[in-house]
């Protein structure tokens, strides 16, 4: 076959490049947070149910996470909506063409993700009741939560790698490959996936921080928890990071390794991000201080993540580099519809503010003044 | 051939059906629904009616379950499927129009928010703060569906954008407000139908009863206001299109006709239940239910059915042709120049002749034809060709024809001689027919069904039978060639009795009793 990657259709970008590019990261980040929450704090849930079994706070703590489940997931799907609205105006191309070789795979996350939807509002609604398969529906969910991000892994490595299309095609035109044969495949989602039970460990943080006049007990069980998933998964993040690293194709591997300058700046914040978060969370476990943990290194965090979804939008135009032809997309910004676009996007957002307000989610809970004592 | 083509054995367009249809029986319900919510609150708070209340708390929670769950991830759904099917209108759809759909995902987003909030705070919110929260949940459900209205309706009446290319154009396209308030109207129908399912578990009698009567509030007026919506929606569908719907296309007419039957037994079944409320049954609420949700499904049936062979109309078709040039040299044109197997990328036969005509025809098949039909399966072409009994010589023939048949329900054939050769190889042993029984049917009305009524109705109004000479031996004469007839016809080899035959039947209806006054239906484009 010949050169197989589609040629795009005729209308031109209806706004200039950089604009995609800022919306796809920005909203990547969102959903990739929310994301987290569901795959880290379903994870967790489900070890706070089964590791601390006998603990009648680790049961508080896993019926209070699974509760939120059916918050987080849809959070993660409707904020999922928006990069994949931008991914395919840039790269559309090579999105369709590895979803139609993988299709079936990819038709099928739509089933998982109505399981998955329905066994959280499951295990959400029968509450505490003891029993029940709560935890057995829990744990195929997770199991669906986490072949789903296989897929997503698998599919975006495929839009990746044109040179394989062809062969995957001639073998079969039915839709059932999966991208098994990518070096890079098995890191790059564990790194997704432990970054998850770290995120899904800040969240018991914070709500620690929030539950921590109220109900110290269970806030110190919680920020325990919570900080020890941050802190192992952290640190195995740099064994899969440096996985990850090591199989990428070496011109690749070296834009974070000095070829390129911004991606380099990026990789070494995240390093150093993560290595302090790592740092500020031990210590403040081992001095209980609660505020440290659930605002500096969230905030720590934050920053990782931004620069790592930077740092992976870099990498993919260095994949793609010699078929992306930035020229072939003429730009013809639509003025008459994106400043309405831009308004209604602000007023989105003041008006979700003004729900979480009226709802009472932006009421201050009373914090702690001080760190408590050791 | 731009992009790969999913193979399905069963059909990928079924499963587009599948997920479409699903979608949108739930996605209406869940902008009526918002409604029918808040409004419920606000009578059950104005009059005191705690048994109301807590039954709406309850119905929260089955629509947030319905709505929220299956209609946002069938939503996305849809999406993904496009892509899978229809890659290159995906691709456009999103370029032209990647800000409206931005837009509505800011409604979607809000709208995800605000139900949560709503089912939430049944339990935590003064009365007034809820009922704000409903309303937020129902302006941006509501939101949402001005906007997708326009992309839908732009695939089947593209209007000016074709020409200008401006995002409001093709907007605000003719078939946008008759759209937008026949879909209105469908969703407080709804709102309604699915009311009654909850309504009808409900073990307070005399609550059912009032509900139930309640629901029927909301049904029965959207009902009976979807008649005079459609006839304005139909009166903006360009004639030609809606002459599929007529009896031009089989596919198009017999989903018109069941959705105008199953919306007449939405209508009779939810009177019914007005005779005796308290007895509403839940088999009875779902029955209603699956009813409407035929109804449903048939209009948007025949809406894709009536935009063929259009995806977006007047610019590609439903397989990935662009009607004019297209990029890459996917115009119609182009290709019928380069031919398609030279064209298309995702092929690995390219030679049409040789020895290699079956495997380029299948190749052919896949490309051209396989984003709507399937071999076997839905719109299997095994199916037609066993009903037509037509040999390889024949096929080929008829494939010159293919963008009349059926009011040009299929767009036209587009590659070279050798390659619709090739095609026409691989259909054949797709139905193998040999020439002897092909050559083999003898009575008129066999005949035309075989080899006329792709493109020819038996009516008054059509061509060949406004046309053919009256008088029998010229009209015999006159089918001999074909194609100095019309140069787009099959050049068809009939023997002398086979013309005799078929001229004396069409003579013959054409002399029945009524044929003439037959209403006027789709003539061929």
């Amino acid at each position: 076959m010949t050169d197989l990657v589609p040629t795009i259709d005729p209308n031109p970008l209806p706004a200039p490049h950089w604009v995609f590019d800022v919306l796809l990261v920005t909203t990547f980040v969102l959903h990739i947070l929310a994301m987290n929450l569901v795959l880290g704090g379903g994870a967790l849930a489900l070890l706070a149910r089964w590791r601390l079994r006998n603990g009648e706070i680790g049961q508080r703590i896993s019926r209070d996470l699974a509760r939120k489940l059916p918050i987080f997931l849809p959070a993660a799907i409707t904020l999922g909506i928006a990069p994949l609205l931008f991914v395919q105006v840039l790269y559309g191309q090579f999105l369709y063409t590895s979803s139609i070789l993988m299709a079936w795979p990819w038709f099928l996350v739509l089933l998982a993700l109505t399981a998955t939807y329905y066994g959280f509002y499951f295990v959400s609604f029968r509450g505490g009741r003891p029993g029940g398969g709560a935890g057995v529906v829990l744990a195929c969910s997770m199991i669906l939560v986490l072949w789903i991000g296989f897929v997503f892994s698998n599919n975006l490595t495929l839009s990746q790698s044109p040179e394989r299309w062809g062969e995957k095609y001639l073998a079969s035109p039915s839709g059932w490959h999966l991208n098994l044969g990518e070096p890079t495949l098995f890191p790059r989602f564990l790194h997704f996936a432990v970054a998850a039970v770290a995120v899904g460990g800040l969240f018991l943080v914070v709500s620690s921080l929030a539950n921590w006049k109220r109900d110290p007990d269970y806030a110190r069980q919680t920020l325990k928890l919570g900080g020890k998933a941050f802190t192992y998964a952290t640190m195995a993040q740099f064994i899969v990071g440096i996985a990850f690293l090591i199989t990428l194709p070496r011109e690749l591997r070296m834009l974070p390794l000095g070829d390129d300058l911004l991606a380099t700046v990026l990789f070494l914040v995240a390093v150093a991000g993560g290595l302090g978060a790592i740092f500020l969370m031990s210590d403040a476990l081992r001095k209980e201080n609660v505020r440290v943990a659930a605002l500096l290194v969230p905030g720590l965090t934050a920053v990782v993540i931004a620069c790592m979804s930077v740092l992976r939008d870099l990498l993919r135009n260095g994949y793609l580099q010699r078929h992306l032809h930035p020229g072939e997309l003429a730009v013809k910004t639509q003025w008459s519809v994106l400043p309405l676009f831009l308004l209604l996007f602000l007023g989105g957002v003041a008006l979700w503010f003004l729900m979480l307000r009226r709802y009472g989610l932006l009421r201050k809970d009373p914090a702690p003044d001080r760190p408590a004592a050791p | 051939m731009n992009y790969p083509v999913w193979h399905v054995a069963f059909g990928s367009g079924l499963l587009m059906a599948l997920v479409a249809t699903l979608h949108v029986f739930v996605s209406h319900f869940a902008v009526g629904g918002g409604l029918f919510l808040v409004v419920t609150e606000r009578r059950a708070r104005r009059t005191g009616d705690l048994a109301l209340l807590g039954w709406l708390r309850a119905h929260t929670k089955f629509f947030v379950l319905v709505t929220v769950v299956f209609g946002a991830i069938s939503g996305v759904g849809i999406w993904f499927t496009i892509g899978l099917i229809s890659p290159t209108a995906t691709s456009n759809l999103i370029h032209a129009y990647v800000w409206g759909w931005a837009i509505e995902w800011v409604f979607f987003f809000l709208e995800i928010s605000a139900a949560l909030f709503y089912l939430y705070g049944w339990d935590k919110l003064e009365p007034r703060v809820h009922e704000w929260f409903g309303w937020i949940y129902f302006v941006n459900a509501y939101a949402s569906l001005v906007i997708i209205n326009g992309i839908i309706t732009f695939m089947l009446t593209s209007g000016t954008w074709v020409k200008d290319h401006q995002f409001w154009s093709g907007f605000f396209n003719p078939t946008y407000f008759p759209s937008l308030a026949l879909r209105s109207a469908i969703a407080l129908a709804l709102a309604g139908v699915y009311a009654s399912i909850t309504a009808s578990v409900q073990k307070d009698l005399a609550l059912k009863a009032r509900l139930v009567r309640w629901s029927a509030w909301w049904t029965v007026p959207s009902l009976a206001l979807l008649v005079p919506l459609a006839y304005w929606y139909i009166r903006q569908v360009p004639a030609t299109a809606w002459a599929s719907a007529r009896g031009g296309m089989p596919t198009a007419t017999g989903f018109a006709v069941a959705a105008a039957a199953l919306l007449a037994v939405t209508l009779a079944l939810t009177l019914l239940a007005l005779v005796r409320p308290a007895r509403m049954h839940l088999a009875f609420s779902l029955v209603v239910a699956v009813a409407a949700f035929g109804a449903m499904a048939s209009f948007e049936m025949v809406r894709e059915a009536i935009r063929k062979p259009f995806v977006i109309a007047n610019y590609l078709y439903a397989n990935s042709v662009y009607s004019a040039d297209g990029p890459g040299g996917y115009g119609e044109e182009a290709i019928n120049q380069k031919g398609i197997l030279q064209t298309a990328r995702w092929v690995s036969a390219r030679e049409p002749t040789g020895g290699g005509e079956v495997a380029a025809g299948a190749e052919v098949f896949r490309t051209e034809c396989e984003s709507c039909h399937s071999r076997d399966g839905y719109r299997g072409v095994k199916r037609y060709l066993a009903l037509r009994r037509w040999d390889r010589e024949r096929i080929q023939a008829m494939l010159g024809g293919l963008g009349l048949m059926h009011n040009g329900a299929m767009p036209a054939f587009v590659g070279t001689e050798a390659e619709r050769a090739a095609l026409a190889a691989y259909l054949s042993t797709v139905e193998p027919v040999s020439t002897e029984e092909a050559a083999a049917a003898s009575d008129g009305a066999t005949l035309f069904g075989q080899n006329c009524s792709m493109c020819h109705r038996a009516s008054a109004d059509d061509p060949l039978f406004q046309n053919l000479a009256r008088d029998p031996g010229a009209a015999v004469e006159s089918l001999k060639d074909l194609t100095s007839l019309f140069p787009l016809m099959p050049s068809l080899k009939l023997s002398d009795q086979q013309r005799a035959a078929l001229v004396q039947w069409i003579d013959g209806r054409r002399g029945e009793k009524g044929f003439e006054a037959q209403p006027q239906g789709g003539s061929s484009r």
